[in-house]
């Protein structure tokens, strides 16, 4: 069993939500990018997903797509992101899920993709832009491609969906990008479908941000996603590495609490 | 050919998006399938394409071109002569009829040149629908022209200040609105690129080009042509006139951007110096670095400034069925002020890449041979441009 299903059975077994946070590969730098993941972890993350930045992150909003920019003008990429997650992997015994954009990997090679992710001790991979249709073409056998949905999946698609998993479902809570929304949608019918339909846990990102979020969500999945509000205080405590910490350690640690 | 299922073409194409737009391009390819051959659409489409955009567009003789060159007769398929003054309005008409069949109130589009946005908010004005441009905006202080007929037509002009702020970040943008509000929306693509069944859908409604020459060469000639040649940023012209060619004994050559020069970074000979990737919701070819990130990209012409390319033409020239060459900034100059002063036709700077390769060419073929260029805009959006590369020079 991998880690992420051990994560799952084991918040299953305490009777709690669970956390996801995300970061950006080397943001801000390398190694204050390291001491963030074990930050978050200590405040109660579950699971974590690197980004690697890249040229065109199409489903990104303007909080994550900054540190995509960012992350390519300093030169991050695949094979660095690689190297980031290793280090974390060095630090820290939550799972970690590697979040990229298609062309870096088909670029690489899937094989050495997989391969190098294994090394890097990296659990799975969130590929945002390639569907069902097209992950049938390269998917391993030694590679947990975690599937998405939308709240415009029909039920053939979930079924589907239920199909290709092998650990968790990632439910996009909207149609649109990743980013803070102060506001969601009332996505009750949706997740309970989906619930319905599918045997996997479920988790469901895009647009959370705030303990308030958590509590009206929870009860309809197993884990919750939260990127752009760490990105965001990555970024703005980029220079004050003691402030950086704490604000990370207070966000998690409140996002965590409502997820309980 | 046509595309298997999934929108293949051989090991190009597909739908490389995020599960959000699946169900939405689903739709979209089923109610194309059914469309295309309705015989209402299609005399609707038939009816604007001959009185408002002005088809068929001639083929004619560039005579002075051709004797000053000493070779094959050259031909120009008169794109520039359509209504808002490309092809890209063939498109934009057939797809906002489409849309506005499906129900869609709101048309989005990105643009580089300008050209693509005015052929949309012109489609979008004549049939009563909503639209929004997204322009990066390096290409809006080099196309003010363009931007301001956008917003003559009712148009909202989006810029895009992100990373090269041009075509590319300008579709990057386009998707972000399609996957927020593609419930009223519709991304009216211009280029034989993106998901599937955009390459195919654009490329049938290009096709006309081709048809259109082929019997006109016959009716003047009584002959093929020895070969047709035409620009290629996204392809989308050289699609439309290359594919009723395609089963003919015809040379087809299209011509990328060369930019600065190909053993530089700045250019976008996408086919001549890419590789196999992902971008913008299809595999092709495009200009990547060793990790697979998109490089930015340069031509003194907007509209074929883009890393991508549309992924018949990878096929295409996968197979040898097409033949990618590129022409150069000055050349591509030099062969905009030739034709302006032999023939009195001031072309798109994208168009004066493929007059470029056809002055290469003609003197090395046969006074007996012609040949067709697609003369796929007309140069008035780019008098700034060559007048402020040319100043100095001396004109």
């Amino acid at each position: 069993m991998n880690r992420i299903n051990e994560k799952f059975a084991e918040l299953k077994q305490k009777q709690e939500k669970g956390l996801i946070g995300f970061i950006m590969a080397g943001q801000p730098d390398f190694q204050t990018g390291v001491d963030c993941a074990r930050t978050l972890e200590d405040a109660g993350c579950d699971i974590l997903e690197i980004g690697v930045p890249y040229s065109d992150p199409i489903a990104d909003g303007d909080v994550i797509e900054k540190a995509h920019f960012k992350g390519v003008e300093q030169g991050m990429n695949m094979s660095q992101a690689l190297e980031f997650m290793s280090a974390i992997r060095d630090k820290c015994a939550l799972p970690l899920v590697m979040f990229s954009y298609f062309n870096p990997i088909f670029r690489r090679g899937m094989p050495k993709f997989v391969q190098e992710l294994k090394s890097a001790g990296g659990s799975a991979a969130i590929i945002p832009d390639i569907p069902l249709e097209e992950r049938v073409r390269y998917e391993s056998d030694d590679l947990d491609i975690i599937p998405m949905l939308a709240p415009s999946s029909n039920a053939d698609r979930i079924s589907q969906t239920d199909k290709a998993a092998r650990s968790f479902i990632y439910c996009v809570s909207v149609a649109g990008v990743t980013g803070i929304r102060n506001q969601l949608p009332d996505l009750q019918d949706y997740l309970q479908r989906v619930r319905a339909n599918t045997t996997h846990p479920l988790a469901v990102g895009f647009g959370i941000s705030s303990p308030e979020q958590i509590i009206a969500l929870k009860d309809y999945v197993d884990a919750l996603v939260v990127g752009s509000v760490l990105v965001k205080t990555i970024e703005q405590y980029a220079e004050e590495k003691t402030l950086l910490f704490r604000e990370l350690n207070n966000t998690m640690s409140s996002l965590k609490k409502a997820a309980r | 050919m046509n595309p298997n299922k999934n929108g293949y073409y051989g090991e190009f194409g597909g739908r490389y998006v995020p599960e959000t737009l699946m169900p939405v391009l689903d739709e979209l390819a089923d109610y194309y399938l059914k469309i295309k051959d309705d015989p209402e659409f299609v005399q609707e489409l038939a009816n604007y394409m001959e009185h408002y955009v002005g088809r068929p567009s001639g083929l004619y003789y560039a005579e002075r071109l051709t004797k000053s060159l000493g070779g094959a007769k050259i031909y120009l398929k008169r794109e520039d002569l359509n209504h808002t003054g490309s092809h890209k309005i063939n498109n934009t008409i057939a797809q906002a009829l489409l849309a506005k069949r499906m129900g869609k109130t709101r048309i989005i589009a990105e643009t580089g040149a300008g050209q693509h946005g005015v052929a949309t908010a012109t489609a979008a004005a004549v049939l009563g629908l909503s639209c929004a441009v997204y322009m990066g905006a390096v290409d809006i202080e080099r196309q003010k022209l363009n931007v301001f007929r956008m917003q003559a037509l009712n148009a909202e002009v989006i810029p895009v200040y992100k990373g090269s702020q041009t075509l590319k970040e300008a579709i990057d943008e386009a998707f972000r609105d399609y996957i927020a509000n593609a419930d009223d929306t519709y991304y009216l693509i211009g280029s034989v690129v993106g998901p599937h069944p955009y390459p195919l859908m654009v490329r049938d409604f290009q096709s006309v080009i081709g048809k259109e020459s082929r019997q006109q060469i016959l009716n003047m000639e009584g002959k093929m042509p020895a070969c047709v040649i035409a620009c290629v940023g996204g392809g989308s012209n050289a699609m439309g006139i290359f594919h009723d060619f395609t089963n003919d004994p015809v040379r087809l050559i299209g011509v990328e951007a060369g930019g600065k020069g190909l053993d530089g970074p700045y250019h976008s000979a996408t086919l001549n110096c890419g590789s196999p990737g992902v971008l913008h919701g299809a595999l092709s070819t495009v200009l990547q670095d060793e990790e697979g990130q998109i490089l930015e990209t340069h031509s003194v012409s907007a509209g074929l400034d883009y890393p991508g390319v549309g992924p018949e033409h990878s096929y295409l020239k996968n197979i040898g069925r097409v033949e990618y060459t590129s022409a150069d900034d000055k050349e591509t100059l030099d062969a905009f002020m030739t034709l302006s002063r032999l023939e009195g036709i001031i072309p798109a700077l994208e168009s004066a890449h493929a007059v470029a390769h056809a002055i290469k060419l003609a003197p090395s073929l046969s006074p007996d041979d012609c040949i067709i260029v697609n003369l796929s805009g007309r140069g008035d959006k780019d008098a700034e441009t060559v007048a402020s590369i040319l100043k100095g020079v001396g004109i």
